[in-house]
């Protein structure tokens, strides 16, 4: 009897006790309406966690999210995507530019000079009163100088080090007032064709252990550049910045924070942006100067970089926290440091708490230099699955969503919610192997590109959220050239352009030529499921003028390391995400050709080269543009790649959240969020609250 | 007794080696490497590549890798690669998650599957038999996924309360009362739904189990005997039904470590599950061979707590 009692008493005890809690649990209603807290509060999703709160190191989106609230760099881009000033309230861009005297070497002007006479020549040459030489500061000579540089070379296996030492001669330098790519050209005419060309850095180089003497030259030459421009960005930070634990903030945290990133010890992967800097001086506790080895005017925008505090991050710091958990201070570097668990910044946001896969919460900074944020409370929650992402969001719960592709049209119009759309920075693309057959002949990729129905696409894979583009730049910047019209579908046009290329249908209903089939592979990776819709509309698109086209779907790693890195595909579908910079040098440039390297497609044109060239040398925001349409128009032409979209995303938000800034008045006046220029609409995020009803905004906004 | 286990905890361990050699390599047969960089950021150079893989030890050859990770491993100072922090730490931090769903999903599933499957083998062929058969056949075939997200969103919409995570976001301030049965609260539906499967499975077992007894001479002897059907039943026949079920209380061991991906991710609940998913596709070896190295361990000794507990209820085996 009682064991039977037990085995029904059992189960009705386990199953009463779970349902009992159902009446415990605060309702959706008591967490959102019934709770005041709830309107001061902003809750977001996100699908992954964090991994690392430290704005050098991570690389995860979720810890960017995090990071652009907790730290703030010099600064940013605006709403028109200008640079605007953040930690640094002011900047000046300058240069001072270099050439070695060469002895050998007369002067077009003056014939033969000794360096001082050229120095004072050249001062009364460069006068800052004509237009033409009005940014120039200063000439000075420079004294010689001993240079011992050392390096590694590896020859069979065996690792050499060398020390070079060099006696360089005495050098001049001009100081711009700005930057001038074209000076030493233009200098051409004073100082004659071969003043640059004939100066021979080797004469005065040893090398311990020695070097064959083209070694030797082509180190000197490295190491003595006759000509050499040193850009100068010199940052004026704003006073009175703090740390979220009270600590101002000053120049030598920008050094600190530009020497961790370097230190190769924190394997920090943003090295290769700062790879271009010569050094970091502090002029006075807010002024900072960063000296830069060439011309690399993408590397403006890397100082959007969040700042980290010296006095918790350096290496005093660090060895104590070693000690202390009984690690090794050599070992231990910033990665290991308790300091990516809790960031501690100069951001609108101070950090609380992280829960590994649950949520990470930030309170805001009452400090904050610009004012603090209207909201108390930010809480970033890990929802995997967008299932439950929405019904959060329905349920009030989490405040914004961004929509699935195929539930755009429903949701867009539904009156509870606002919503925002834009296009992705990203673009999706089929790159062919230009080093190969048949793809070696424009007029084949570009009847490839034909044939393709992007429109469908769009359409049909898409549900209407993406757009066609032409070329590699992204579509809300300045630098898309909007005069070029996308190729048009046209299956017959292709066909007619693959005829003029020696391609005709042979007798099997394939296009032939010399006897042999037009004919190749197109491969992309597994996982993605928009790329495999592709795959398939690709092939069978080729399929119907005459290409017999064989797929492949690769996992993710195969894909990269066995066929991309060594340039053994035909074609493939993929898609980059670019940044707004207009730095097109690894994607684009002829010498980035090789293995695991990233113009896999082998795309190599000389006009192309020397544009991409220019656009990373160039300060000059119009001209930028002016070489970024140019550079387009080629691309566009040569039809590498066929450009196929952008998505659109969409996010929807409670309607009741609205910008409250104060009027002039005195009083809070509300406005309606507004999306920026790139369709980013969390930009004004620091003004935005949440209402108790929603807000009704006059006509005029 | 004593020399069995001895002899067992031998073999046991020679097995525990093989499967870490074996796990080991095939984890890096695998294609992809770890990087805690994107291989396709166009700013990244293969300088990075060699360093990142010098600090990995990626680049030594593979058995002093292996001698390296278990060196590590059992000093307790494996890190993850993806974020530096102790392998260790984060497994117990998971473990202690998982536990809780866990512990609830396998009591739903021992308190059911008994009653169910004892009275299905009772009432054999009846309407209550073949209803049971047809539901047990039901809860296997659906899909987990599917039947979480039918449940989700009856829930939600209906009964308007939250069920996702392991607690109410924002609860902190309430009493610990509203704590502990708002995470209770929590725990119901992904239990129920880790239950499903092993009620429909293991009443299926009970069934039969006991079907297969009572057809046994000494049943029949008992019903000769004129005791109560209560006492046959539940006395001379589930006793000996029992036996197999002790088997598969060791086996449940493993499951401690194992968590279910779909289950943890549907429900946002930090577990031991999704933890491992993300390190498989984060390629982050230390968390994959660590929990593989758990998980083997457990298996084995699952294996011999059952071995011990048949000796305890069976007098007739002898090792």
């Amino acid at each position: 009897m009682t064991v039977r009692r037990f085995l029904i008493i059992a189960p009705a005890i386990v199953s009463l006790v779970l349902i009992i809690s159902y009446f415990w649990v605060p309702t959706f209603e008591e967490q959102t309406r019934g709770n005041p807290d709830r309107l001061v509060q902003f809750i977001t999703t996100s699908s992954g966690d964090a991994a690392m709160l430290n704005p050098i190191l991570s690389a995860d989106s979720a810890s960017s999210q995090i990071n652009g609230l907790v730290f703030e760099g010099l600064i940013d881009r605006d709403e028109n995507l200008q640079f605007r000033g953040r930690v640094a309230h002011s900047w000046k861009i300058y240069e001072h530019a270099f050439f070695y005297i060469n002895e050998n070497a007369a002067t077009a002007r003056w014939g033969r000079l000794d360096p001082s006479g050229l120095v004072s020549h050249l001062r009364t040459a460069l006068d800052p009163r004509t237009a033409e030489w009005q940014h120039v500061k200063a000439v000075d000579l420079l004294p010689p100088e001993d240079i011992t540089h050392t390096f590694s070379t590896q020859e069979g296996g065996e690792i050499r080090t060398v020390v070079l030492r060099a006696k360089a001669p005495q050098r001049v330098r001009i100081v711009l007032d700005r930057v001038d790519p074209m000076l030493f050209e233009r200098l051409i005419k004073i100082l004659g064709d071969d003043y640059y060309n004939t100066f021979d850095p080797a004469v005065d180089v040893t090398a311990e252990p020695d070097l064959p003497s083209a070694q030797l030259k082509a180190k000197a030459r490295a190491l003595m550049p006759p000509t050499a421009h040193n850009p100068v960005i010199e940052f004026y930070l704003r006073p009175g910045v703090k740390f979220h634990d009270g600590h101002g903030l000053t120049a030598e945290d920008v050094k600190f924070t530009y020497e961790a990133i370097v230190d190769p010890k924190n394997l920090s992967p943003r090295i290769p942006d700062y790879e271009p800097v010569k050094q970091v001086l502090v002029v006075d506790p807010l002024t900072v100067r960063i000296v830069y080895k060439r011309l690399y005017s993408p590397a403006f925008t890397t100082w959007g970089m969040g700042i980290l505090p010296a006095h918790l991050l350096n290496d005093r710091v660090l060895a104590e926290e070693a000690t202390e958990r009984g690690q090794k201070p050599d070992d231990f570097n910033m990665r290991q440091s308790r300091f990516s668990r809790h960031p501690i910044g100069c951001g609108p946001f101070v950090f609380q708490e992280w829960k590994s896969d649950q949520h990470v919460r930030l309170k805001r900074f009452d400090a904050y230099w610009e004012g603090p944020p209207n909201y108390q409370e930010y809480a970033m929650r890990i929802i995997p699955d967008s299932l439950t992402q929405e019904m959060e969001f329905y349920a009030g719960t989490v405040d914004d969503y961004s929509v699935l592709p195929h539930q755009v049209a429903r949701l867009k119009k539904d009156g509870r919610f606002q919503s925002f759309s834009g296009t992705a920075f990203g673009y999706t693309y089929i790159g062919y192997n230009m080093r190969r057959e048949p793809f070696d002949d424009i007029r084949v990729r570009r009847a490839l590109g034909m044939a393709i129905d992007t429109q469908k696409i769009i359409d049909y894979v898409l549900y209407g959220q993406g757009e066609k583009i032409t070329g590699p730049f992204v579509k809300q910047t300045d630098f898309y050239n909007r005069n070029i019209a996308p190729l048009p579908y046209d299956p017959q046009g292709a066909v007619a352009l693959l005829g003029k290329a020696g391609w005709q249908l042979g007798g099997d209903g394939y296009l032939q030529k010399n006897g042999k089939r037009l004919a190749f592979t197109l491969i992309t990776n597994n996982g993605n499921a928009l790329r495999k819709a592709i795959l398939a509309i690709a092939q069978d698109a080729w399929k119907q003028i005459g290409i017999q086209v064989e797929t492949d779907l690769l996992e993710w790693s195969v894909f990269i390391q066995k066929r991309v890195n060594q340039l053994d595909f035909d074609a493939l579908i993929l898609g980059w995400s670019m940044g707004i910079d207009p730095d097109l040098y690894q994607i684009w440039h002829s010498s980035q050709g090789g293995p695991f390297q990233l113009n896999f497609v082998g795309f190599s044109d000389p006009d192309a080269d020397d544009l991409i060239l220019k656009i990373r040398q160039t300060y000059d925001h119009e001209r930028q543009v002016d070489y970024c349409h140019r550079l387009h128009e080629i691309i566009f032409a040569e039809q590498p790649y066929t450009f196929l979209y952008i998505s659109r995303w969409t996010a929807l938000l409670d309607r009741r959240i609205v910008r409250a800034v104060t009027g002039a008045d005195g009083r809070n006046v509300y406005k309606p969020i507004v999306p920026t220029k790139t369709g980013g609409y969390t930009f004004h995020f620091n003004q935005w609250i949440k209402l108790n009803r929603p807000p009704e905004f006059s006509a005029d906004g | 007794m004593l020399a069995f286990m001895g002899r067992s905890i031998i073999q046991k361990v020679v097995t525990l080696f093989f499967v870490s050699v074996i796990s080991f390599l095939i984890i890096h047969l695998a294609p992809g490497e770890p990087s805690q960089i994107d291989p396709l950021n166009p700013k990244f150079t293969p300088e990075m590549v060699e360093r990142m893989r010098t600090e990995f030890n990626l680049d030594k050859p593979l058995h002093v890798q292996y001698m390296l990770f278990y060196k590590n491993l059992f000093t307790g100072r494996i890190v993850s690669w993806r974020d530096n922090q102790p392998v260790l730490g984060k497994i117990w931090e998971r473990f202690l998650n998982s536990l809780p769903l866990f512990v609830v999903g396998t009591i739903l599933t021992w308190t059911f599957s008994f009653p169910v499957g004892i009275r299905s083998a009772i009432m054999r062929d009846g309407v209550y038999d073949k209803s049971a058969t047809f539901l047990a056949y039901l809860l296997i075939s659906i899909p987990g996924f599917f039947f979480a997200y039918i449940l989700i969103i009856l829930v939600v919409t209906e009964l308007h309360v939250p069920v996702i995570g392991m607690e109410t976001f924002g609860v902190t301030s309430a009493s610990p009362l509203v704590r502990i049965m708002d995470r209770t609260w929590h725990l119901v539906l992904p239990s129920i739904l880790g239950a499903t499967g092993g009620v429909a499975v293991l009443s299926r077992y009970v069934r039969s189990q006991m079907l297969e007894i009572i057809g046994q001479d000494y049943v029949r002897t008992a019903w000769a005997k004129g005791l109560s059907s209560e006492t046959v039943y539940y006395k001379h026949a589930l006793r000996n039904a029992l036996l197999p079920f002790v088997t598969m209380f060791g086996m449940i061991l493993p499951g401690l470590i194992g968590g279910s991906v779909i289950i943890e991710s549907i429900f946002s609940w930090p577990g031991m599950g999704r933890m491992a998913y993300e390190a498989i596709l984060g390629r982050d070896y230390p968390v994959i061979l660590t929990l593989n190295f758990i998980t083997a361990a457990l298996v084995l000794a699952g294996t011999l707590i059952s071995d011990l507990l048949y000796m305890v209820v069976d007098p007739r085996i002898k090792l």
